[in-house]
């Protein structure tokens, strides 16, 4: 280690599944010469540090000048880790798509949190029916930026490794890291006529090409009645490459979240249907497009039913 | 804090805004919780519009353009009607009231036609008679 000192990194989870900082694990030996750029204070999955409580009960967390905060809030107790992480961060960094729009818990928010205790969590011999567990969980999965302020949203289920390390050394420079803002679509290779299929098919359809041919030479997967949210995610998965799902040649799922910063993928995507003039009511489960994003108040329970 | 129910009228450009403005020369009366926004054509109102201005505490929204086949764009009321299936499917999925939100054709020469329509969606939301606006009988 050299004298001057590095940039400070400090990374909390909340309501996440720890696969955006497998990720960036993933990095390999990117990873590695991060290690020179930052000095990691604090990383629950990397390092064995404990967070004692602080004089008022709250989490004390070390200062530093960038924090990465993965996963969705979704009970008070991770609300007070969230507000400490951006009251001892300089910079805070949206870190993955549950961070960003709610990721794939939010879409427990078309229930109420009592209704989606009582159905995981039912009867009397589980843990989570005390009436004192259940009392600390918000009324829904919130994205970190509808409590506090935040720096940078880096979405992607997970965002993709060698983006993560661009972005984290970006910063620990003092530079603004660049992330597009364009959509899926944008990165896409595919053949694109303007005119498709009228009708959409399910998810599990196969799309239709050629094995042997290059990607270039496959029709749009919209086009050929596929749903693909492609249209209406923001682009970056594959990074200058083409985009992940399409390489395998499947429909995007949509798992970086809306293409502008509160954009609703559901109503861009059933907007762009009714354009073309092609009936969504042929979506089997058309709310589930907004598995990615159903924070914001996206996706709420349905009173009626 | 009290305040007033709002409803959005989003107005194309071409027939219904017209139709506002022979309204307004006219002298027809029509409640004062429309609040007109005008469009070039129906056909560009985003669904996301018509949600934003719900979630944002407007009492409904109406959205009001030509008849179909008499756009002035030739195919924008079309859009505007598959727009507001997509709409009306939203708001059930979301739980909001499907009385909150309409489409309705008005030309440029139908100013009644319009007042009609508002009238009515203020009346439906329970707007009109809470404010006390006048009745056609009493107005007149």
């Amino acid at each position: 280690m050299s004298g001057v000192a590095l940039p400070r990194l400090c990374c909390e989870w909340l309501h996440g599944c720890s696969g955006c900082e497998v990720a960036l694990l993933n990095g390999g030996d990117l990873f590695l010469g991060l290690l020179e750029q930052v000095d990691i204070v604090h990383f629950p999955l990397l390092m064995d540090h404990k967070c004692p409580d602080g004089p008022e009960g709250n989490p004390s967390l070390p200062r530093a000048e960038i924090g990465l905060v993965s996963g969705g809030v979704a009970s008070k107790a991770q609300l007070e880790v969230l507000r400490t992480m951006r009251d001892r961060c300089r910079i805070l960094v949206a870190f993955g798509t549950c961070a960003s729009h709610g990721g794939i818990p939010a879409l427990r928010n078309q229930w109420t949190t009592e209704q989606a205790l009582s159905t995981v969590f039912h009867g009397d011999d589980c843990e989570y029916s005390s009436e004192s567990e259940s009392k600390g969980w918000l009324d829904r999965i919130y994205a970190i930026d509808e409590w506090v302020e935040v720096d940078l949203l880096l979405p992607g289920c997970p965002p993709r490794p060698e983006t993560i390390v661009e972005v984290v050394a970006a910063l620990a420079a003092g530079q603004q890291p660049q992330l597009t803002e364009k959509s899926v679509c944008e990165h896409c290779p595919t053949v694109r006529t303007g005119s498709g299929r009228m009708t959409v098919r399910r998810f599990l359809a196969n799309a239709d090409y050629e094995p042997e041919e290059p990607m270039d030479s496959m029709r749009c997967l919209f086009e050929q009645g596929l749903l693909c949210m492609g249209p209406v995610t923001v682009g970056g998965c594959g990074g200058r490459e083409m985009p992940l799902c399409i390489r395998a040649r499947v429909p995007c799922r949509g798992c970086y979240g809306p293409v502008r910063r509160q954009g609703n993928q559901l109503l861009d995507l059933l907007n762009i249907l009714a354009s073309k003039g092609i009936d969504h009511r042929a979506i089997v489960d058309r709310i589930s497009l907004l598995r990615f994003s159903g924070a914001h108040g996206l996706l709420k329970p349905n009173i009626q039913g | 804090m009290n305040r007033e129910p709002v409803i959005i009228a989003f107005c194309c450009n071409w027939c219904s805004y017209a139709a506002a403005d022979l309204a307004g020369i006219s002298r027809l009366q029509y409640p004062g919780s429309i609040r007109i926004i005008r469009v070039m054509c129906t056909g560009m109102v985003h669904p996301e519009l018509v949600l934003k201005a719900l979630n944002k505490g407007a009492a409904g929204v109406i959205i009001v353009g030509c008849h179909l086949g008499e756009c002035h764009y030739i195919k924008g009321s079309e859009m505007a009607l598959a727009r507001a299936e997509i709409i009306a499917d939203t708001l059930e999925d979301l739980g909001i009231a499907a009385e909150r939100f309409q489409l309705v054709w008005v030309s440029s020469s139908e100013p009644e036609r319009l007042v009609a329509a508002f009238r009515e969606m203020s009346e439906r939301l329970g707007i009109g008679r809470a404010l006390g606006v006048k009745t056609p009988e009493a107005g007149q």
